[in-house]
């Protein structure tokens, strides 16, 4: 495995900004393989929650896949850029740039987006501008709830005592961490992205396109989630528009947590995602 | 600013140099120690606007990885406390050979301040010391996660395992990294600098302890209380991010001999 720091510059700009990101790569590439893109989760840099990211991109090159795990401008080591544009008009455009710079400096064309969070959000969006993207990867993206959800969610609890006794427990306590919002903004940077689910409808239209352009989908979905879903197969049921055929995998594990901080969890997410991805390259 | 590897290949670190700009040329270069796990999370930006601001005024700044941290060479299983204290000779002097400076001054948050300061009581080329919100020994910091693990509400995933590696937040601290790490303890190990800075986010009895050993050091101290959020490991899902804009400027401030400070 070797890793080397590459800076993506902007082309059309005056202003020269950098992407900064580490190209992990295994010891003989395979440039008919395709390429994954580590996508930011908010404001987090590159290494990822809980250094999953750097974990992932090893595991990856262990297993002949090259990956970039990089800084959307003004987000760890990447420059800021100038201009208004919001995250999920930025972020496809930045994801684009680093595509461009792998192909030309690596002659891969192929490439897999792995994000989780607002990472899953813009893998989707760039797969949906740019047909080089042929897999995304998605921890916590977006979802919608079911009947079945409802169900899953309320039936079991009704019966427990102890889901009333941390209920009643919740409400009366007094959290010892102030929330993001109470904390003085000289002190604290907040995420310029505020995730919003847009309409079931237009992601329905969106996942058909990707669907339609053969794009592989992993979705991945963590308790972190659990207030939309509750068991793997609510993603397909929510989107029963979408033919899917193949081209999704769904898991979900109740067992981690958002930003996967169970060391086990983070093992096993790692070693799903290996997987998904050799799959999809083969 | 240049992000890189260096040093050996099998412990490649990885680094972001700021070279030094403004009108006012140093005779010394810094390098920033950051502290682990979440914190270092939490604080990544708090160090990139210090190594900028800092840069701004005439400084060489280095900020890097420990290995098995960030987006260094290794894993964080496999580390020990001497390990990242050769890393920080390693920053120094690659700072030193890029820059032809002879000293550099250190500046470490947290876990990174014990190794700061353990730093600058081995070496003769560190000219200043500033430490923010300081561990005090490898002992306190056992201590701290152990208060952590026992608490009545700890989260699952903060636990202890079966070969005694204490998991926090998502890192792993082994059984041998803290056993080395309580080899040190900046209290009784005084680092040899000219001049001492200790900025804290809020009062406790060991931040008063460190101020008054140091007080009595032939280093001049000066010792600044910028009350701001100092919950350096907590974990929200918007990877919450702590930028005291105060504390910076203490810090770029006291570098700079400029202020009050």
């Amino acid at each position: 495995m070797k890793e080397r720091v590459i800076a993506v510059s902007e082309n059309t700009s005056r202003d020269k900004t950098s992407l900064v990101g580490v190209l992990c790569e295994p010891e003989t590439l395979d440039k008919k393989k395709p390429a994954v893109l580590i996508l930011n989760s908010g404001i987090m840099h590159r290494i990822g929650t809980c250094r999953l990211s750097v974990k992932l991109s090893r595991a990856l090159a262990e297993s002949g896949i090259a990956s970039v795990r990089f800084d959307y401008s003004g987000v760890g080591d990447s420059d800021p850029r100038r201009g208004g544009m919001s995250f999920l008009e930025s972020a496809p455009l930045e994801t684009v740039e680093v595509m461009d710079y792998i192909q030309k400096h690596r002659g891969i064309n192929k490439f897999i987006l792995y994000g989780l969070c607002s990472g899953a959000d813009a893998a989707y969006e760039t797969a949906l501008v740019d047909k080089r993207v042929i897999g995304i990867c998605q921890i916590d993206g977006y979802c919608y709830r079911t009947l079945g959800w409802y169900i899953n969610h309320y039936l079991p609890r009704s019966c427990k005592l102890d889901v009333w006794l941390r209920y009643f427990k919740r409400k009366l306590s007094d959290s010892s961490h102030k929330s993001i919002d109470d904390i003085d903004p000289e002190y604290i940077e907040r995420a310029s992205y505020i995730r919003e689910f847009p309409p079931k409808l237009e992601i329905t239209n969106g996942l058909q396109q990707l669907v339609d352009d053969k794009v592989a989908m992993y979705c991945l979905f963590t308790d972190g989630q659990s207030s939309l879903i509750n068991d793997a197969s609510q993603f397909k049921k929510s989107f029963r528009k979408v033919n899917f055929g193949k081209y999704l995998t769904v898991d979900y594990m109740p067992e981690a947590e958002h930003i996967i901080t169970e060391p086990d969890c983070q093992k096993d997410v790692v070693k799903r995602i290996v997987n998904w991805v050799l799959l999809c390259s083969s | 600013m240049k992000a890189f590897f260096f040093g050996e290949s099998k412990a490649a670190l990885y680094g972001v140099y700021h070279p030094a700009g403004g009108q006012v040329q140093r005779d010394y270069g810094v390098v920033l120690c950051y502290p682990f796990g979440q914190e270092y999370m939490r604080s990544h930006r708090a160090f990139r606007q210090i190594a900028t601001q800092l840069s701004k005024k005439g400084f060489h700044v280095l900020r890097f990885d420990y290995r098995g941290t960030g987006d260094s060479s290794g894993n964080m299983e496999d580390m020990l406390a001497s390990n990242c204290l050769e890393d920080i000779d390693t920053a120094i002097e690659e700072l030193k050979s890029m820059t032809d400076l002879k000293a550099v001054s250190l500046m470490g948050l947290r876990m990174g301040a014990i190794f700061a300061s353990a730093s600058a009581n081995r070496r003769e080329d560190i000219k200043k010391l500033a430490v923010w919100d300081p561990m005090l020994s490898g002992e306190d910091c056992e201590n701290e996660l152990l208060l952590e693990i026992n608490k009545d509400d700890v989260e699952p995933w903060n636990f202890m395992d079966d070969e005694e590696t204490l998991h926090f937040n998502g890192f792993p601290l082994t059984k041998a990294f803290r056993s080395s790490l309580k080899e040190i303890d900046i209290v009784s190990q005084l680092p040899e600098v000219e001049q001492l800075l200790q900025v804290v986010s809020h009062e406790t009895a060991s931040f008063d302890r460190l101020k008054n050993t140091w007080g009595n050091t032939k280093a001049e101290l000066t010792y600044v209380y910028s009350e701001s959020p100092s919950d350096w490991n907590y974990v929200d899902d918007f990877g919450g991010i702590l930028l005291p804009q105060p504390v910076i400027q203490t810090l770029v401030s006291w570098f700079a001999n400029e202020g009050d400070v």
